[in-house]
């Protein structure tokens, strides 16, 4: 299927925080609690609109454990978007965000978009983190927030849409060269060959952020 | 299904040629029964060397020694003979028949085409003989000195003039103008590129003629510059491709025994088989040399989007030469006899080599595994291995009790504790839930694979818990069935792949170095690709490594890998070889697709489930082979699974924020 632009995504945080299950929730729209952990990296795609256009997001599950944070570094070269994810159920995937978000910052490009996703809002029982802790780290680093649930897909689908569209935005606001593949964003069969092509700006096709 | 086609040579001619002068140098050793040191009349001995010796294997204990006789003929025919002396192999298992399918007779000068010197700063001297027709004999090494006063002999007698590459190559008649080889040579980086020049084949060592002239002229990649390649042939025009044969060819010099020995079982079982590949060949109206990658390599559909350089050694042939066919698992019956009344393995390098080639009987795969891994000695008795068991589980047990005992109130001031043992318990929840072994809620067996991994990670505080620990053990478990025994099996395996898992990942980085060094060996065109692509850190073998291809295959296939690498019998590090081999079906794809990083990545892990295991296997075989001491010096002392190279602590201090 041909498609406008391709946007390469990168799902990152602590492990068990859920990564693999909001990328198999978005793909297939399913959950499943038994699922082989994540050795290395794991690929999902699907097109998603956004101005109308088709969009393909190309997503990049990487492994959680500290041992392996070498080798998720070389991942981050050319994404789009990264979502970063923690356990709203453990505090410590919490804490460790700051450290993520210096290894984004620093392997990534500087203009790589940044959600941060509070996975497991079903387990609200079991919350360890609030929400405004959340929106507050986010809005300290400049990130999208939401909070998700991999199992219910509650904000799943809208996470990654969400995603989309604000690099869709800054595409059409010149931020990045397509031309240039480091940014994350190929142009497809029909794309727009740069900023020059967008005519109405993006129009956010996502849901409604997560309180 | 591919076993078939790959026998299936004999109406190539290259093939043909090549049995042939396969066939002249089994009829040069075996002919000869007598080891007489008369010569024929009107000969004189112009140069003789004893204890010039091979080393058939790679092991420096296996060696045959002999005596080395340059011996003129007439007035100008050199000859070259090296008989091994009778009775003094190193080893019982050199066989009479391996000393007479290694004696060099007869061998006359006007068939060399280059020889090589190796002055080592350390060890001994060797030579490399390279005939005319790309067959190599084995490196001649010099015990008691003299590779000088032989090559200096050899020079009284034959045009011998050293190469303008290599000043340590000795090119024999030789007659090109010195200039014009230089000059020529300067075309070589464009030879060697991933350009679009086919890069001109080396002879296959056995004995094929380089490809050039049967290539298609017509296949329209070729650059201007390839001309020069194209005078190619026996009446020496020179051509500077010569100049990498010879040194990809002295690569697989070590192995021109096996060439030859391959050659004479291929004579009897090519007898009996169906050829199905030459005549497929000319249906689709591909020269041999373009069309082996396409036929062999059946996973190779997609169209090619840009000319590749062609593989340097020809990987198809070499492993229809080198590669054994796979064979049925050990059995019940056949395991008896490799044990003694009590119970003790009396051969473990022929049990190895057996199990190497066939695997094992998924129901002896208990008692064989404790001895591939270590666990238990192969020369324990039943009544020892039993004794041990019971002692071992006391072991364990009291290990065991350490983490058992610890309260909860001791937890919440033990941090390092709890986060291992969280993460143990998401991690054994998401191993192999799908095999009936683990699956379902409240399994016994993943409860098992947490009481083991917990208790490991107290065994060795110092490494811990790593991720992927668990896809080593459960295989161990599913086939242990014990506890206590299961665990020592993984601490015997820990012990190699502990590595893997440090935290500064060590043990993988040495073993991606590795992997990069044997494709660089094997495969230079498919290396260059990787360099210019910025891909030689080779993360995209990542997981391959760290797991030992558990991903890869499926759960059977698994333990039958696993086992064949754990025989360590051609090489502790198959598993590199594995690597190689895999990426070297794809070579095509990858360098044909022109993938990137992030392309190559995804497309290695998309490859999971669909590798043909067996056929995989005796390409690693092959390429393990081919490579011999050279491959083996890619890979530095200490890489996993060798055991590790003892500096005090078996692992590197792990800092605090380990897991």
């Amino acid at each position: 299927m041909s498609y406008a632009y391709l946007f390469k995504y990168i799902i990152i945080g602590d492990t068990g925080v859920g990564k693999s299950c909001l990328l198999l929730q978005f793909t297939d729209k399913r959950f499943q609690p038994v699922h082989d952990l994540t050795i290395g990296v794991e690929f999902g795609a699907r097109m998603i609109t956004i101005d109308s256009k088709p969009i393909k997001l190309q997503i990049w599950d990487t492994a959680g454990q500290e041992s392996f944070r070498s080798i998720t570094r070389s991942y981050y070269r050319g994404a789009a978007g990264a979502l970063l994810v923690y356990d709203i159920t453990r505090r410590e995937t919490f804490n460790h965000l700051a450290s993520w978000l210096e290894d984004a910052r620093q392997h990534a490009n500087a203009n790589m978009t940044i959600m941060l996703i509070g996975n497991k809002c079903d387990l609200a029982h079991r919350r360890a983190v609030s929400t405004e802790e959340g929106e507050q780290f986010a809005k300290e680093h400049g990130l999208i927030f939401m909070e998700a649930s991999a199992k219910t897909a509650q904000n799943v689908e809208e996470a990654f849409i969400k995603t989309a569209a604000t690099i869709y935005k800054k595409i059409q606001d010149g931020v990045f060269d397509v031309s240039n593949e480091s940014y994350g964003i190929k142009v497809g069969y029909g794309g727009i060959p740069g900023p020059s092509g967008g005519r109405d700006g993006a129009t956010s096709q996502s849901g409604g952020c997560c309180s | 299904m591919q076993e078939a086609e790959l026998h299936d040579l004999s109406d190539d001619a290259d093939y043909a040629a090549s049995q042939l002068q396969g066939s002249v140098y089994m009829t040069r050793s075996d002919s000869t029964k007598t080891s007489s040191t008369t010569e024929p009349e009107g000969a004189e001995v112009v140069y003789l060397k004893d204890n010039v010796t091979i080393h058939p294997t790679q092991f420096a204990s296996e060696r045959i020694s002999g005596r080395l006789k340059l011996i003129k003929q007439g007035s100008s025919l050199l000859i070259m003979n090296w008989i091994p002396y009778k009775g003094q192999n190193s080893n019982a298992r050199l066989s009479e028949k391996d000393r007479n399918l290694y004696t060099i007779r007869g061998v006359s000068f006007t068939d060399v085409r280059s020889i090589r010197r190796h002055t080592p700063t350390l060890g001994w001297q060797y030579i490399i003989v390279v005939m005319s027709s790309g067959l190599a004999f084995p490196p001649l090494y010099f015990y008691s000195g003299g590779v000088k006063e032989f090559l200096a002999t050899v020079k009284q007698h034959v045009f011998l003039v050293r190469s303008a590459e290599d000043a340590n190559v000795f090119l024999v008649n030789d007659f090109e103008n010195p200039l014009q080889r230089t000059l020529s040579s300067l075309e070589l980086p464009r030879a060697v590129s991933v350009a679009n020049v086919p890069l001109p084949s080396t002879s296959t060592p056995l004995g094929e003629l380089p490809p050039n002239e049967n290539q298609d002229a017509g296949d329209g990649s070729r650059s201007s510059s390839s001309s020069l390649y194209n005078g190619r042939t026996r009446q020496k025009v020179h051509d500077p491709a010569r100049d990498i044969s010879i040194q990809v060819l002295e690569k697989f010099s070590l192995v021109t025994r096996f060439a030859r020995e391959t050659t004479s079982q291929l004579f009897r079982e090519s007898l009996n088989n169906g050829f199905a590949v030459a005549n497929e060949r000319r249906a689709h109206g591909l020269s041999p040399v373009n069309s082996s990658h396409k036929l062999v390599h059946e996973a190779e559909k997609a169209p090619e989007e840009v000319p590749v350089a062609p593989d340097p050694i020809e990987f198809d042939k070499l492993t229809l030469v080198w590669g054994q066919p796979r064979q049925a698992p050990l059995g019940l019956e056949e395991w008896a006899t490799y044990l003694d009344s009590e119970g003790r393995v009396m051969d473990s390098k022929a049990l190895r080599k057996r199990i190497f080639y066939g695997g094992v009987d998924h129901h002896l795969r208990k008692p064989v595994w404790a001895f591939l891994l270590g666990y238990h000695a192969y020369d324990s008795t039943d009544a020892e291995r039993d004794y041990l068991k019971r002692v071992k589980k006391t072991e364990y047990e009291t290990i065991k009790r350490q983490w058992q005992s610890v309260s909860a109130e001791q937890a919440k001031r033990f941090t390092k504790f709890r986060e291992r043992k969280g993460l143990i318990e998401k991690d054994v929840v998401r191993t192999d839930r799908s095999i009936s072994f683990y699956e379902g809620d409240d399994n016994v067996n993943v409860h098992l694979l947490r009481d083991i991994l917990l208790t490991y990670s107290f065994y060795n505080f110092d490494l811990g818990y790593c991720q992927g620990m668990s896809d080593l053990l459960s295989p161990i478990l599913f086939v242990m069935e014990d506890e206590s025994e299961s665990f020592w099996c993984f601490v015997a395996l820990m012990e190699r792949l502990g590595p893997n898992f440090n935290r500064d990942q060590n043990g993988m980085h040495s073993q991606l170095f590795a992997l990069s060094k044997l494709v660089e060996l094997l495969d230079s065109p498919l290396h260059n690709y990787f360099k210019q692509n910025d891909c030689l850190n080779y993360f995209f073998c990542f997981r391959w490594l760290l797991i030992q291809f558990k991903r890869e295959f499926e759960y059977g296939r698994v333990m039958r890998l696993w086992e064949v690498l754990w025989t360590h019998y051609l090489s502790e590090h198959l598993h590199l070889y594995v690597c190689v081999a895999i990426l070297k079906r794809y070579r095509n794809r990858i360098m044909g697709e022109q993938m990137d990083f992030d392309t190559l990545l995804k497309f290695i892990n998309g490859l999971s489930g669909g590798i043909d295991l067996d056929a995989i296997l005796r390409d690693a075989e092959a390429l393990c082979i081919c490579a011999g001491e050279n491959g083996a010096a890619c890979i530095p002392p200490g890489t996993p699974p060798s055991l590790p190279i003892e500096n005090g602590l078996l692992y590197a201090q792990q800092d605090d924020e380990v897991l």
